[in-house]
């Protein structure tokens, strides 16, 4: 199992970097973005990526290099002229950056100049702060409708449940938040058909957290409550509960003590790569709702063609579900040490 | 209680026992089925047609496949792309007789500005416009093109970036003044205390000048705290500087800078005048008396500034100009295909005069036009007009719109149009049949790859299982948005690069679930005992592991279809954009926009989708149940 686990993290460690050092090359090969504002701006944007080594600066053409970037004359009438390095170069200088001076990059339009880390830090706490939210009172709620419907099973109160649970798993979340606004929003008028600003009240900003939170959870909700319901009706059907009950345990003491523990075999881990995920945010429900979050930044960066900033975000998206699949697979292994992910044949 | 003893004769020998069969009474056969065998597939068939709510989804799956398939062809409606309909874009859902008052594509609208000057709500067609109820004068602070009178607010925050001394406001075009004559300044302040925590500031007036490229000024009044009319005597102050005239002047108010906090001043109207009537014009083309009109001057195309333009060095508003809003019901298709004002050329005129449908004498002109069937679409013509450059005559006409464009009555959009002028039901159906057909070719590309691969993966385990996964891990999370745009960039922005790149990744998620499957069922003693027996790999893999966990792969893949669709819409939403591609994400993420003025647009094609994926998922959970063996036979 020990190393199991350490083969399984140094896998995931090569894998993110496999996957970030991809992702690098591909989007460098992509068109080079210029950056907007002032010359001088301009000018110190160039100077940073010459500093790091993802652009050169000569003091005369050089044909070699492929596309002219920029040139300019500085104030001490000097010339410089811009070209791209190699990709490989570029691969290797960024690298060493990180490597040695944990530098990820300057953002080009979403704030100019800034390095793509503080913007992405930032960014972090709203969607962080909607993610929490939801994760506290989807999991529980959801796992307590599953159990209800799973000692119901086949009664209305188990229909109604799982009929409800199956519309809304299947309606798509921009659809939801659609249907949310529409009603709330703007026939109603009691909700916020956008996020609040900086400069709203209290009231405002709590009552706009509602729908984001509501679109947010209705997932997770769906999800446990099916998952805790099918293994609970599958644990409920085993020789052992018969067997609990049959030496004498009420119930109760059946459901709570055999039935529920089992269940939970497979709740757990799903439950622990949630709290992973609360550092991601939705992009689609940020987009529409206007939520400042790494979600909304992930779009704002992909349109303006902000390569850095983007990259940042894709790396945090990816490094995310990376740990939560190693997390989940692991904690099967530790919580119910028959399943062996990975086992030979 | 006896025990067994082998030395013991319990009068058994062979004699005792007797053969159940002789072997010349032929070879032992299974006794034949007195029923029909059955096949898997008709098993399952007949386990899903018992879950009632499988087959509700199914039907309803059929049912929209069938829409999407049928509508297009019978729709009278062409929802081909081009601008050809822009003219009817966003009309409301109609599907009964305007006047019917349920669904008649009359809409009723709330607190819209009114047009004084053509007697109509603003932006809206005047013949359309019903029940029609005008309110009382109201205030804005905003400037609109269809408010009248306010004040400036000339605002001087103690946060100003410019804040340099006093603030001022003079006008941008200069004038002469000359002693001789009379130069007046008439000029109505606001008297209002404080605004939003701004206090009313004092103010003097300056006529300022150039001499030899140096700004100086002349004070008419000084520091002053009397607000309303006020007149300013430029000419007198000339004299007393002794100045007979100045050639480049400006007129100035400047505002005392306060630092007890925000200040301001209002101003209502500047108008200049004179005795002298040779520059009457000039100085009016300077003066303002609406301040809102002032407020909406914006530069000229070539970046100047137009003669009535006032330059100040702080935070300009509009406050208190009234504006009328009415309330009223509109008729949106009777404004489009109404009577409406048209120019028609004389060919055209000539068609229908030969057609029999009206007749006209262009020699006479419109008094000569009589329309003699209700087919025509010319209701009157208000005047001709003679073209010299091409040598035909033009008319000012009335013309029924769907008639003057072919069409027997006015069209009913049941659900209204989009941005495009397009019915929304045809397009929303036939952008789903391209969607469906695009979705079940990617699904089926991605389970054949997704199968072998998972299985491979599953079965064999061990570091074959870590490469592959590995493999998988790398492929899915290189974000497939960047894997989109390279391949957008290399194949074009197309309807089949989008396919390409769901196949891309797509079958990631199958190949999981049966990798998933396979684990679960290798380990299983009836796969070891067929292992024993001499099973080959291949024959494990399909005969033995695969029909057990066919059925949730099965489930897995026919979901596929509906999140191709689902993903489809995100990269919409995401401004990746398929542009100007007929699909049904697409649909969804353009009409967001319309969310709060026209619902229907975003409504009915998000119930589609909902309905879609609910079928879907009703129909893959009796799937999965239908197909699963250890079922078989059971109720």
């Amino acid at each position: 199992m020990v190393r199991y686990t350490i083969k399984r993290l140094i896998l995931a460690v090569v894998t993110t970097f496999i996957i970030l050092s991809l992702t690098f090359i591909l989007m460098r090969l992509l068109p080079f973005q210029k950056p907007i504002g002032t010359n001088d701006a301009q000018y110190s944007y160039y100077m940073t990526q010459v500093h790091q080594g993802f652009v050169v600066d000569f003091a005369v053409e050089n044909k070699s290099y492929g596309e002219l970037l920029w040139k300019y004359i500085d104030s001490m009438g000097g010339r410089h002229y811009f070209y791209q390095t190699p990709v490989m170069t570029q691969y290797f200088s960024w690298l060493k950056n990180i490597f040695t001076k944990w530098e990820w990059g300057t953002s080009t339009y979403v704030m100019q100049n800034v390095s793509a880390l503080t913007i992405i830090a930032k960014r972090i706490p709203t969607s962080m702060y909607l993610n929490i939210l939801s994760v506290i009172w989807s999991v529980p709620l959801g796992i307590f409708l599953g159990i209800v419907a799973a000692l119901n099973k086949n009664k209305p109160v188990d229909h109604i449940i799982s009929t409800s649970v199956m519309v809304f798993i299947s309606v798509p979340g921009f659809v939801l938040i659609t249907f949310l606004i529409w009603i709330f929003g703007y026939k109603l008028g009691w909700l916020p058909t956008q996020w609040a600003k900086s400069t709203d009240g209290d009231l405002a900003k709590f009552l706009s957290y509602i729908i984001p939170v509501f679109v947010l959870s209705f997932g997770s909700i769906c999800g446990y409550c099916r998952f805790t319901r099918a293994e609970l009706c599958e644990v409920m059907e085993s020789e052992y509960l018969l067997l609990a009950r049959t030496k004498g345990l009420t119930k109760r003491q059946s459901i709570l003590r055999h039935a529920l523990r089992n269940a939970m075999v497979p709740i757990v881990p799903a439950i622990l790569a949630e709290f992973i995920g609360i550092l991601g945010g939705s992009m689609i429900l940020e987009n529409l709702y206007g939520i400042n979050g790494i979600g909304d930044l992930f779009i704002t960066a992909l349109n303006a063609k902000d390569y850095n900033v983007l990259f940042v975000d894709m790396a945090l998206f990816t490094t995310i579900s990376l740990v939560a699949g190693v997390i989940l697979d692991l904690s099967y292994g530790f919580i119910d040490p028959r399943i062996r992910m990975g086992a030979r044949k | 209680m006896e025990i067994f003893d082998p030395n013991k004769n319990y009068g058994l020998n062979s004699t005792s026992f007797q053969l159940v069969r002789k072997e010349n009474e032929g070879k032992i056969h299974d006794a034949k089925f007195e029923t029909k065998p059955t096949t898997f597939a008709k098993d399952a068939f007949k386990r899903f047609c018992k879950n009632k709510s499988s087959v509700v989804g199914a039907v309803i799956i059929a049912f929209l496949l069938l829409c999407s398939f049928i509508a297009p062809i019978v729709s009278p409606y062409d929802v081909s792309n081009g601008s050809t309909y822009i003219v009817q874009k966003l009309l409301p859902p109609k599907a009964f007789k305007s006047g019917t008052g349920f669904w008649d594509g009359v809409m009723k609208y709330d607190h819209i500005v009114y047009d004084q000057d053509k007697e109509c709500p603003a932006d809206f067609t005047s013949h359309a416009v019903k029940d029609i109820t005008v309110g009382e004068e109201e205030y804005t602070n905003t400037a609109s093109k269809y408010a009248k009178g306010g004040y400036i607010e000339l605002h001087y925050g103690t946060d100003s970036v410019t804040k340099t001394g006093n603030g001022f406001l003079y006008n941008y075009k200069d004038f002469k003044i000359t002693a001789t004559d009379s130069y007046v300044a008439k000029v109505v302040f606001g008297d209002v205390e404080t605004l939003d925590d701004a206090k009313q500031t004092r103010y003097r007036t300056l006529i300022q000048y150039e001499e030899s490229f140096e700004t100086k000024y002349l004070e008419v009044s000084p520091w002053s705290s009397s607000y309303g009319e006020q007149s300013f005597d430029l000419s007198s102050t000339l004299s007393a500087n002794s100045l007979t005239s100045l050639d480049k002047c400006k007129f100035r108010i400047e505002l005392e800078d306060r630092t007890d906090g925000d200040f301001f001043l209002l101003v209502q109207s500047i108008n200049i005048s004179s005795s002298n009537t040779d520059v009457a014009e000039e100085l009016a083309s300077i003066s303002f008396t609406d301040a809102n009109q002032n407020a909406l001057i914006v530069k000229n195309d070539n970046g100047t500034f137009p003669s009535n333009y006032w330059q100040s060095n702080i935070e300009r508003y509009l406050y208190h100009a009234s504006i009328k809003y009415c309330n009223f019901t509109y008729d949106a298709y009777d404004a489009v295909f109404g009577d409406n004002e048209r120019i028609i050329g004389e060919t055209l005129m000539l068609e229908y005069v030969s057609q029999g449908l009206c007749d006209y004498d262009f020699s006479i002109g419109p008094s000569s036009f009589v329309s003699k069937s209700d087919k025509c679409p010319v209701v009157s013509v208000l005047a001709q007009e003679f073209d010299a450059a091409t040598g035909v005559n033009q008319l000012r006409t009335i013309t029924t719109y769907y008639k003057y464009i072919g069409l027997k009555e006015s069209p009913k959009y049941l659900l209204g149009t989009d941005k495009n002028g397009h019915d929304l039901v045809t397009k929303s159906l036939s952008s789903l049949r391209t969607s469906l057909l695009v979705a079940t070719i990617a699904s089926a590309v991605c389970l054949a790859i997704g199968l072998v691969w998972g299985a491979v993966a599953g079965y064999f385990g061990g570091t074959v299982d870590i490469v592959m996964e590995r493999f998988t891990d790398i492929l899915s999370g290189v974000p497939w948005i960047v894997m989109m745009t390279l391949i957008i960039l290399l194949l074009g922005n197309n309807i089949i690069t989008f396919a390409i790149a769901l196949c891309m990744t797509d079958w990631i998620g199958p190949a999981g679930t049966t990798r998933t499957q396979f684990y679960r069922f290798k380990g299983r003693e009836y796969v070891l005992a067929s292992r024993t027996l001499g099973a080959s790999d291949w024959r494990l893999i399909f005969q033995h592991i695969m029909p057990n966990g066919l059925g949730t792969i099965v489930t897995s893949c026919v979901l596929m279809i509906p999140s191709c669709i689902f993903a489809e819409a995100s990269i919409s939403y995401l401004g990746l954009g398929l542009q100007g591609v007929n699909s049904f994400g697409v649909i969804l993420s353009e009409n967001q926009v319309y969310l709060k003025t026209m619902p229907a647009l975003v409504i009915f094609p998000s119930i589609i989708i909902s309905l879609l994926m609910i079928s879907f998922n009703l129909f893959g959970n009796g799937l999965r149940d239908a197909l699963n063996p250890s079922l078989k036979g059971g109720e």
